[in-house]
């Protein structure tokens, strides 16, 4: 397995080579930021990481701090502390030029405040049932997390999620109830640092944004271009907060054209 | 990684994949059950999402670039992969090494 030391931490990090000739030039290169809670960069291993390589694009996937096959230290679970982890990532890596930040959930959220500090390094920004950190969102997840804090580590409401979800969804809880419990997670997210509507107004490479039209966060998909001039919205029918995992081929078909796109020809 | 005299008899792969899913969930103890080809990943041995990236790492570093779990996986649909049992995983690691043959 594949482990980095970066900012501190040890870091899960799991890449794979754009597939075809090297004479090609050079390659486009995603990197995957999975979201908060039961997340992993499964969500994206099992998902676009092998049709991205398939496509010429090299990628790299990683468990963020706290989750997955990473260090769950107790502190640093704002999010400026995903953004330091991930520049600091790159930088043991060796990837200097700029990137497409394909992010689920938080992970999105981690990709806007990247594309904010590091506006030269990100080449372009996909969002999937995502928004930026501003204080509506800060309210949202606070209330989420809290939610989670306090029932996930119950037994009655395990017990519940056991019967209903399977004993699977019960596990993954679990753990996640005992993260919330033993970090500084729940008051770090919430913190940001927030942006403004300046700051966003800033963040100029281009942004492609997915959600599940049945999703409890599509009301983002009506306000995120006031809050992003320019970008793209996308809402698949049918779908959940899930999407990656219960559409991926629908979500593939969005993703892996868009960074072909979108890839700089003279960077690098 | 791979040996010229690679075995690809399907009782040697299950072997493979046995000691390799040991490894994978070696910090939650050892196996209480027998793996068989019918054992599915996510029921019987409770493997989480993240666990099935750490065995297509261990397939890649045994097999090599033959076995390309990632690829296996994204073929797959979610319902796919939770039903996912040994015995597809054997069957997908035998068609890969026999592909190249």
């Amino acid at each position: 397995m594949a482990y980095v030391a970066a900012n501190g931490i040890r870091m899960h990090v799991q890449r794979m080579p754009a597939k075809g000739s090297a004479a090609d030039g050079p390659r486009p290169r995603v990197v995957f930021i999975h979201g908060v809670g039961t997340d992993s960069l499964a969500s994206f291993y099992l998902t676009l990481a092998a049709p991205a390589a398939n496509a010429g694009i090299e990628v790299i996937s990683y468990d963020l701090r706290g989750h997955g096959r990473s260090d769950r230290p107790p502190t640093g679970y704002t999010v400026a502390d995903a953004v330091d982890d991930l520049a600091a990532l790159l930088a043991e890596l060796g990837v200097a030029g700029p990137v497409h930040l394909v992010g689920n959930s938080f992970g999105g959220t981690v990709a806007f405040s990247f594309a904010h500090r590091f506006p030269d390094r990100v080449a372009s920004l996909v969002a999937i049932e995502s928004e930026p950190a501003t204080r509506s969102w800060s309210r949202k997840i606070a209330d989420r997390l809290d939610e989670g804090a306090e029932k996930l580590v119950q037994a009655e409401v395990l017990s519940w999620i056991h019967d209903h979800h399977g004993s699977h969804m019960s596990r993954l809880g679990k753990a996640f109830g005992q993260v919330l419990a033993t970090t500084s997670i729940t008051r770090d997210v919430p913190r940001g640092p927030l942006l403004s509507g300046a700051d966003l107004a800033a963040i100029s490479c281009p942004v492609l944004a997915i959600f599940g039209a049945e999703s409890h966060v599509v009301d983002v998909a009506e306000t995120l271009p006031d809050l992003l001039p320019g970008c793209q919205v996308e809402v698949i029918p049918g779908y959940e907060h899930g999407v990656l995992m219960q559409a991926p081929h629908e979500v593939r078909d969005l993703v892996l054209p868009w960074i072909l796109r979108h890839e700089p020809v003279e960077i690098r | 990684m791979s040996s010229p005299e690679l075995a690809v008899d399907e009782q040697a792969v299950l072997d493979d994949l046995t000691r390799m899913i040991a490894i994978v969930l070696e910090d939650i103890g050892p196996l209480d059950a027998e793996i068989t080809p019918d054992t599915t990943f996510r029921d019987d041995l409770d493997l989480e999402s993240i666990d099935l990236v750490a065995l297509g790492g261990l397939l890649g570093e045994q097999y090599g670039d033959r076995v390309n779990f990632a690829e296996f996986v994204a073929d797959l649909d979610l319902e796919e992969i939770i039903a996912l049992t040994v015995g597809d995983l054997v069957d997908y690691v035998l068609a890969s090494l026999r592909a190249e043959d």
